[in-house]
């Protein structure tokens, strides 16, 4: 058993939205509480810490994770892509642009989260229906409960 | 551009408008209360009682003061006791003055532990990770007592809410009775923004970071417990992460975070953890209602009782108001509501997402969905029967009541008359179909409140008040009232909230926001114009030069000569004429809510939910397909964020109805199943087809736009419409929520 006492550090290059960062970090760090709390990229959300409810959804080598499930230092040179990452200087990503349109929210707390799930599922497979749509996106809570406008912003990106 | 030429039609005020914050949300751009870093800020993590009842023996803190980056771990005696706020609900009506909690001791007052998670110490660290690791490290030991948990709630003595005629006589005399109870489960808000506080001191100053629905109170608050003049507390809440009522009022972890903060003279960042969430942040009560009905056999209701009884905390008497609709919901001219109270050990319960109303009218909206069946009567055509021709329970006439044309449109938007009374009797697709439905009510007041607006010479125009934005949109709805009543456009507005250094605003809460704060815009807009009329009154640069002030009028954001055909100015153009940045007003009103002398009017909105179900007996299958809703609310302010808000409240009544429960342990008194894979909330794919209607009849008792409120009424009566539609299909009659498949498999 490691001593309590210790502080240990490791070493960690991470390249977040084509930015790379080389950190000495505690290595109990996971990667949102370094996005959040050390990179201040404070767009990504903390909402259960345990891989439940998908607000910290970010894409790691494109694909999406629950950054509260993944730990820092196990993601060394790897790409990652956050909330903070999607625009193009001031062109929203179409996601994001019709989540805005469809009324995709409400509170926003969940929203990076959705859109960043909505984002990856567009290179999965995932069939036509809605009902395929709300599947794939079922381990994104949404509490306030705007799933409709959530599916209508999804399958207009998709139809587009 | 010719002044003569007519303003284009303004389209803002009830037609949809995406939110003006949007951009900021869909980009992270926003900052919720935990995105905020301050220089030097430390990280602080409760400890949490492991028990749910007794006392704390000792706390052993040696090995976690000992490891990296711990700056303290604080207990009990280890900064100056914090004052008790005296509670008030009542002050909720006062603007500036309100102070209210629920849970009303303060952290770290005495070693008495009264519920599983109650604060005991606190772990600060330089980090998150050594504060956490910390928090683990502390041992503490506990003279432990058996909790109070027993599921079965009976209350020492039930007091009457509302009464009239004899409804014992009555019941006895009726030819069709329903006498049933029904049960719910605890339910917890968990929304998904954790519970946040950032604390900081500058010499006898606070400064904080809250995620809470309501500044104004959390500043009062903590000025309270830390004995200090509100002037010195700044509270600021720009984004919140949604709340349900969880975050209307202060918990224990915010003082502490604030105590924390100046006992080591650093900023001090507390989050709480998705467990808890469940422990010491509210939650709507486990709640055991019995109604009671009495009807003629044309279906004429005699006879109404509505008892009820919710758990509380061993030291504060939350009252889950379930008869609050009741009394003025259908005619009748013999009722009794009453309501008790039972102690357990738990945290404090505090409003969730229609309090009261909610529970209640699952209870009363299922008895009389029985009272039809017993009749052999349809429902829709039972509350058709039963329409008061006003509010009987006050004996004031409705401000505003549509509720025969809610049931009438819903039937046949659903198409209820394709229905078939018998049971399991409806199939599609191999599916079994349930068809139900049920009433909704809630009610419009109006809190007081205050707001500046300020018109600057460059067109654009600043809306400020220290309200908040729960997701309900307020943001935007504030900004439409300002650029209608300007006549400019929306992105011409700017609008800040949620900070105590704006003028004084009320909590987000009971579905009140929108209509509290039509009459202070109006007032400060029109203050703002009388300052800019007295500005060109007389001024020689002005286009008014020569004119008193009484000649001079201020309308749609232009200022105009009373008489006369000179051109009415825009108030940008003016100000640039008069060489003025701007001019602001400030505008207040009184609220109505809680009342302080008698109302002339019962003001409610009213709906209809029509609910299908899908029932697969062999895979033990339920799912909730398709939900009309229509809502009388008054006049709709903005469709697009309204519809959310209703179709919001249907998901989570699919939650209510089908999986939101919170278990204690009967032998811990522990929440078991405290996290979002064990509190099963509705998702994606549990969500309805839904269609959402509103009826307009602007009511204009509550304010000059007609707006009622949309954020509570869907989740009224929607578990009921559920439930009533499981029995169509299967037969069963669920009375206890959650419904459990094995009720539905017999």
């Amino acid at each position: 058993m490691p001593d309590p006492h210790s502080e240990v550090q490791a070493a960690v290059t991470l390249r977040v939205n084509g930015a790379e960062h080389t950190l000495s970090i505690d290595p109990r760090t996971t990667l949102l509480d370094l996005l959040r709390e050390t990179l201040h990229l404070t767009g990504t959300k903390k909402g259960c810490d345990h891989g439940q409810c998908g607000a910290c959804t970010i894409h790691v080598n494109g694909r999406r994770v629950n950054a509260c499930l993944a730990l820092a230092v196990a993601h060394d040179r790897d790409e990652i892509r956050t909330i903070e990452g999607l625009a193009e200087g001031d062109r929203l990503h179409p996601m994001q642009a019709a989540f805005l349109q469809k009324d995709a929210y409400q509170c926003g707390y969940c929203t990076a989260g959705q859109i960043m799930s909505a984002v990856a599922l567009l290179d999965e497979p995932c069939g036509p229906e809605d009902a395929d749509v709300r599947e794939l996106m079922s381990g994104n809570i949404c509490r306030c409960g705007a799933y409709a406008n959530i599916v209508a912003a999804i399958q207009q990106v998709r139809g587009s | 551009m010719s002044a003569t030429a007519e303003a284009p039609p303004m389209r803002i005020i009830g037609h949809p408008q995406p939110r003006i914050e949007g951009r900021l949300k869909v980009t992270g751009a926003a900052h919720y209360a935990a995105d905020h870093h301050l220089p030097g800020m430390l990280y602080a993590v409760p400890v949490g009682a492991t028990i749910a009842k007794g006392t704390i023996a000792a706390i052993d803190a040696r090995v976690a003061e000992q490891m990296p980056g711990v700056r303290a771990v604080l207990r009990r005696g280890s900064f100056p006791a914090l004052a008790a706020a005296k509670p008030d609900f009542a002050s909720v009506a006062d603007l500036e003055g309100t102070v209210y909690v629920d849970e009303r001791r303060p952290p770290f007052d005495d070693d008495t532990v009264r519920y599983y998670g109650q604060y005991v110490a606190l772990a600060v660290a330089d980090t998150l990770e050594q504060a956490k690791a910390a928090a683990d490290a502390v041992r503490v030991t506990y003279r432990a007592e058996a909790p109070e948990v027993d599921p079965a709630l009976t209350a020492g003595e039930m007091t009457v809410k509302s009464e009239r005629g004899d409804p014992d006589a009555a019941f006895a005399a009726a030819p069709v009775t329903v006498d049933q109870r029904y049960g719910m489960a605890t339910e917890t808000h968990n929304p998904i923004e954790l519970h946040a506080t950032i604390a900081a001191w500058e010499g006898d100053s606070l400064t904080v970071h809250e995620a809470t629905q309501g500044v104004v109170n959390h500043r009062n608050v903590l000025a309270a417990m830390f004995g200090i003049p509100r002037e010195k507390v700044q509270v600021i809440s720009r984004y919140l992460g949604s709340g349900f009522g969880g975050k209307l009022f202060p918990w224990t972890h915010s003082p502490l975070a604030a105590a924390a903060s100046r006992q080591l003279g650093r900023p001090v960042k507390l989050v709480l953890s998705r467990p808890m969430m469940f422990h010491a942040v509210g939650q709507r009560p486990a709640i055991t209602q019995r109604i009671r009905l009495g009807a003629e056999r044309d279906g004429r209701l005699t006879s109404l009782r509505h008892d009820y009884v919710n758990a509380t905390s061993l030291l504060d008497d939350y009252e889950e108001n379930c008869g609050e609709a009741t009394p003025h919901m259908y005619a009748t001219p013999n009722l009794r509501v009453a309501s008790g109270l039972a102690k357990r050990s738990i945290g404090t319960p505090t409003s969730m997402r229609g309090p009261g109303a909610v529970p209640g009218l699952y209870a009363l909206e299922s008895a009389m969905d029985e009272l039809a069946i017993a009749l052999d009567m349809d429902p829709v055509a039972l509350r058709l029967k039963n329409e008061p021709p006003l509010d009987q329970g006050l004996g004031l006439p409705f401000s505003s009541r549509h509720f025969q044309e809610c049931l009438t449109l819903g039937a046949e938007r659903f198409g209820w008359a394709r229905r078939d009374r018998r049971i399991g009797s409806m199939a599609r697709d191999g599916l079994t179909l349930g068809w139900g439905m049920a009433a909704c009510s809630w009610l419009a007041e109006r809190f007081p409140c205050s707001a500046r607006v300020e018109l600057r010479a460059d067109g654009t125009a600043r809306v400020a008040a220290a309200v908040q934005d729960i997701g309900t949109g307020t943001y935007t709805i504030m900004a439409q009232m300002v650029a209608e009543a300007l006549a400019i456009p929306l992105s011409r507005v700017e609008v800040a909230l949620g900070d105590t250094s704006l003028p004084a605003g009320p909590v987000s809460g009971g579905s009140m926001m929108s209509a509290s704060l039509v009459a202070p815009i109006q007032a400060a807009i029109t203050r703002a114009g009388e300052a800019l009329v007295a500005l060109a009154a007389g001024n020689p640069a002005a286009p008014f030069a020569g004119a008193k002030a009484g000649a001079l009028r201020f309308a749609e954001g232009r200022v105009a000569a009373a008489e006369g055909n000179r051109q009415a100015v825009p108030f940008d153009q003016l100000l640039r004429a008069l060489g003025q940045e701007a001019v602001s007003g400030l505008g207040r009103a009184e609220g109505t809510f809680p009342p302080k002398e008698k109302p002339t009017h019962s003001k409610h909105s009213f709906g209809a939910h029509f609910v299908e179900v899908t029932w697969q007996p062999e895979l033990a299958r339920l799912r909730v397909s398709r939900v009309v809703s229509v809502i009388d609310a008054g006049r709709i302010l903005n469709p697009l964020a309204a519809r959310n808000q209703i179709e919001g409240s249907i998901v989570m009544g699919v939650g209510m109805a089908l999986f939101e429960e919170t278990d204690y342990d009967p032998r811990s008194g522990a929440p078991v199943n405290a996290s979002l894979a064990d509190y099963v909330v509705a998702t994606n794919a549990d969500a309805p087809a839904m269609e959402v209607h509103f009826i307009e009849y602007p009511d204009t008792h509550l304010n000059a736009l007609g707006a009622r409120g949309v954020g509570e009424i869907g989740l009224a009566g929607t578990a009921a419409a559920i439930m009533n539609a499981v029995y169509h299909a299967t037969g069963i009659r669920v009375r206890d929520l959650p419904v459990k498949l094995e009720q539905l498999l017999g």
